[in-house]
């Protein structure tokens, strides 16, 4: 069998570099048309600034943007709090929103997907909420716990919730009945199969949630932070807009993209470490 | 009778490598053989090496690095109308009825409508699916979803039909029952048959001729003719003696 | 017999776990009645009041059933358009190699940013009107549909196009007949967060800065301290959503009937 593995001729190796040769150079030319269109588009930009095919005040140029980044750091004007404050403001409100959404949306989804009596006593209500968007419970709590962190906190909160509860609950309604039979017949008690053999297989769906509902804690976070704040990128960028600053404004939409993006990132990098037994 | 057999299909020297984890890995071997019309050819393998390669090759899936395939007398360039293929999984399409799905070779064609029906009407009665015309594959069982996809096989009338391994994730009480099936419906509407299996039983029941292929790479190992009738008698004291010699020939599947 | 008190005991406990979903709709209702006769928060009647009042002073010419219709109306619009560009530009992503390596870098990073914070930068440029609304609600709309469309296609079955390949499907056929059908699921499932997602953000912005739709009647309730007329505004955007989703789903079930369980 070695034998027969290692008697190759010479053609044939040949030609499968040859095929190596050609994805290599597919994928080459794909990574080249991805950075030319990142340039295409920062050059169109560039050049309607610079050209002022549209008015300064409408479209600041991209080094402007970056020039106010690094003078924002230390600078509080015009909304009153440096980059840095207003970062860490957004990021600790919706953090405090997640978290919580997390630790209650969860478990919940998965008692929900296991036990019956709480499926009931729980979907109904959780039928007639789910449809009423996150940003129109803003009126509601600010009634209720004024304009602080914990009213935007709420928000969040509601936001992530539904994601978090969504998929944990359908992830556990799919375990496999083989692995609820096989805990059945070593005699596991139904709480031992739900904790030992239901959550882990509901995990991927859960995880599935978790990135779902971080996606949506950031984009409300902005909404509230809109409506009714006093500091954080929401408050920085319509502040921007109130003075007419669009130099503020990209900047902190420009924030909130990278902030996000870093975030989602960094779950999927835990994502593969908590799920490490799904990869082969 | 030997001598009036027509060659439809001929391989020469069809070698065919990949690279698994940075190595390079044989899985057929210098393989030739010629396939006669209207014979039922069988392709007798262990494990999962070669075989389903080699009918890649046929149907044009994959083209050969190294040796050619010849229909006729001219050389096969990708897919042909002529071939077609009964796939190993159950490869219906889950979004089309099994009429649709039937038809499906036909529609690819530019068959009219009405026409292409009718088509395929004729051969879900071939396969005895009356009633089931308008029913998805997920309402039907394994051999039934089976019949599918021979029917839809043989709708494009082709000249040369691969199988394969058909009834390799069916249980063994459908399994006898679908070879029955198959055998029927090949004395019906005269094809050549090349059916790929890797168990032993099976291709002694269907076969007019048998290859034998080695295990990995694969190459020809044996080449068994089978004169018996068909429908054989599996307990046929003949039976039995080919079987027990081609399975002290087979290589032990890895 | 044994088969029938078997049955009897599974629809006893089937009965008893319905009465429990009734108990807790009802135990909510319960909740609301007390804490409104406790606290100066709107009883459901109070609501109901400040529905009929609403047809009688209407608020900028309109009753309740005005300003939902013209969030749904930009909604409606919005739609229109997403789930037909963004269904061909995920076709377009999904099938073609060159075309995604050239688009998905910025499509991503316009993604990456909320829908909800590109409104102050609409508005700076487009002002207030109509149009911008539309564009913004566009935005959050496109996303869902161009992703799932895209993933749905790009991650067709290699056996299903195996099907197409030996039955002589040209590059148009694979695709209408082949990818489109096995990626449905996947479009439909965007079709649906593009709706919900739509809802959030037509809210937002006429929330930020509108003269009718039903987040305008929230933020209006909010400044005038009106929570009737809040809480009227939740339930009608609440109902509405809640009636489209069932509506989508039933579609859906029209429409791919071999996703049904099996029989």
């Amino acid at each position: 069998m070695n034998v027969q593995k290692q008697n190759h001729s010479s053609e044939q190796q040949e030609q499968i570099l040859k095929d190596q040769k050609k994805q290599r150079k597919a994928s080459y030319q794909n990574l080249m048309l991805s950075v030319s269109s990142i340039l295409l588009f920062f050059f169109i930009w560039e050049m309607v600034a610079l050209l002022k095919l549209v008015p300064e005040h409408y479209l600041a140029p991209p080094e402007a943007i970056f020039r106010l980044l690094i003078i924002k750091i230390h600078d509080p004007n015009p909304d009153g709090a440096v980059l840095t404050v207003n970062i860490l403001s957004s990021l600790q409100i919706s953090f405090t929103g997640f978290i919580a959404a997390i630790l209650i949306g969860v478990p919940l989804g998965w008692l929900m997907g296991w036990y019956r009596v709480v499926d009931s006593v729980v979907n109904p209500i959780f039928d007639i909420v789910r449809p009423i968007p996150p940003v129109a419970w803003i009126p509601l709590t600010i009634v209720w716990m004024g304009v602080g962190l914990k009213a935007k906190a709420t928000i969040v909160f509601l936001s992530a919730f539904i994601p978090c509860v969504i998929n944990s609950y359908t992830g556990i309604r799919q375990t496999n009945p083989v692995l609820i039979h096989v805990g059945k017949t070593c005699g596991a008690s139904d709480f031992t199969i739900f904790w030992k053999i239901g959550i882990p297989s509901a995990m991927t769906m859960t995880f599935t949630g978790i990135k779902l509902a971080i996606g949506n804690a950031w984009s409300t976070l902005v909404a509230a932070e809109m409506l009714a704040a006093s500091s954080g990128l929401g408050y920085m960028i319509l502040q921007g807009r109130n003075f007419g600053r669009t130099d503020i404004v990209m900047l902190g939409v420009l924030a909130i993209g990278i902030i996000g993006t870093i975030i989602i990132t960094l779950f999927s990098h835990l994502e593969n470490v908590v799920l490490r037994w799904k990869r082969k | 009778m030997a001598i009036e057999k027509e060659v439809i299909l001929q391989l020469k020297n069809i070698e065919q490598s990949y690279v698994v984890d940075n190595s390079v890995k044989q899985a057929v071997k210098d393989v030739s053989f010629n396939v006669y019309k209207n014979e039922f050819l069988v392709i007798l393998g262990p494990g999962h090496c070669g075989k389903s390669v080699l009918l890649n090759i046929i149907s044009g899936l994959e083209s050969a690095q190294k040796g050619q395939v010849y229909l006729g007398a001219e050389p096969l360039a990708g897919v042909d109308r002529r071939i077609s293929l009964v796939f190993q999984r159950l490869a219906l399409l889950p979004w089309m009825t099994v009429i649709d799905n039937v038809a499906f070779g036909l529609r690819m064609a530019g068959i009219a409508k009405a026409e292409r029906r009718k088509i395929a009407q004729k051969y879900i009665n071939l396969v005895g699916l009356q009633g089931f015309e308008k029913s998805y594959p997920s309402q039907l069982s394994g051999g039934m979803k089976q019949r599918v996809g021979i029917a839809r096989a043989y709708a494009v009338n082709p000249e040369i039909l691969l199988m394969d391994e058909p009834f390799g994730q069916l249980d063994a009480q459908t399994r006898y029952a679908m070879q029955e099936e198959i055998l029927r419906i090949w004395q019906q509407e005269k094809k050549t048959v090349i059916f790929v299996t890797n168990n032993i039983e099976e291709a002694v029941y269907l076969g007019d001729r048998i290859i034998l292929l080695s295990s990995c790479p694969a190459h020809v190992k044996a080449e068994y003719e089978i004169q018996m009738e068909k429908p054989r008698n599996t307990v046929d004291p003949e039976f039995l003696r080919i079987r027990k010699e081609i399975s002290d020939n087979t290589d032990l599947a890895l | 017999m044994k088969i029938m008190t078997v049955k009897k005991r599974e629809r006893h406990k089937n009965t008893f776990y319905q009465i429990l979903s009734v108990a807790s709709v009802l135990g909510l209702i319960g909740l609301w009645i007390y804490i409104s006769s406790t606290s100066r928060f709107p009883t459901p009647g109070d609501i109901w009041e400040r529905m009929i009042k609403m047809f009688q002073y209407p608020i900028k010419g309109k009753n309740i059933f005005g300003h939902l219709l013209a969030s749904l109306q930009r909604v409606m619009i919005a739609l229109s358009f997403c789930w037909t560009f963004g269904l061909a530009f995920g076709i377009l992503l999904g099938w073609n190699q060159k075309c995604r390596a050239f688009l998905e870098p910025l499509f991503s990073a316009f993604r990456a940013v909320p829908p909800l914070a590109w409104i102050p930068l609409i508005t700076l440029w487009f002002g207030i009107g109509e149009f911008p609304k539309i564009l913004i609600v566009i935005m959050g709309g496109l996303p869902p549909i161009v992703v799932n469309t895209q993933a749905g296609i790009a991650n067709v079955q290699q056996l299903y196009l195996d099907v197409g390949t030996i039955f002589h499907a040209n590059r148009r056929q694979m695709l209408f007949q082949i990818a489109l059908p096995s990626a449905l699921d996947a479009v439909l499932a965007g079709i649906k967060n593009s709706m919900s997602s739509a809802w959030v953000v037509v809210l937002a912005a006429e929330m930020l800065g509108g003269k009718s739709g039903v987040g305008f009647l929230i933020s209006r309730g909010m400044d005038s301290m009106d929570m009737p007329l809040i809480l009227l505004a939740m339930i009608a955007i609440g109902s509405v959503s809640a009636l489209f989703a069932i509506a989508l789903n039933t579609i859906e079930r029209i429409a791919c009937p071999w996703l049904l369980k099996k029989k």
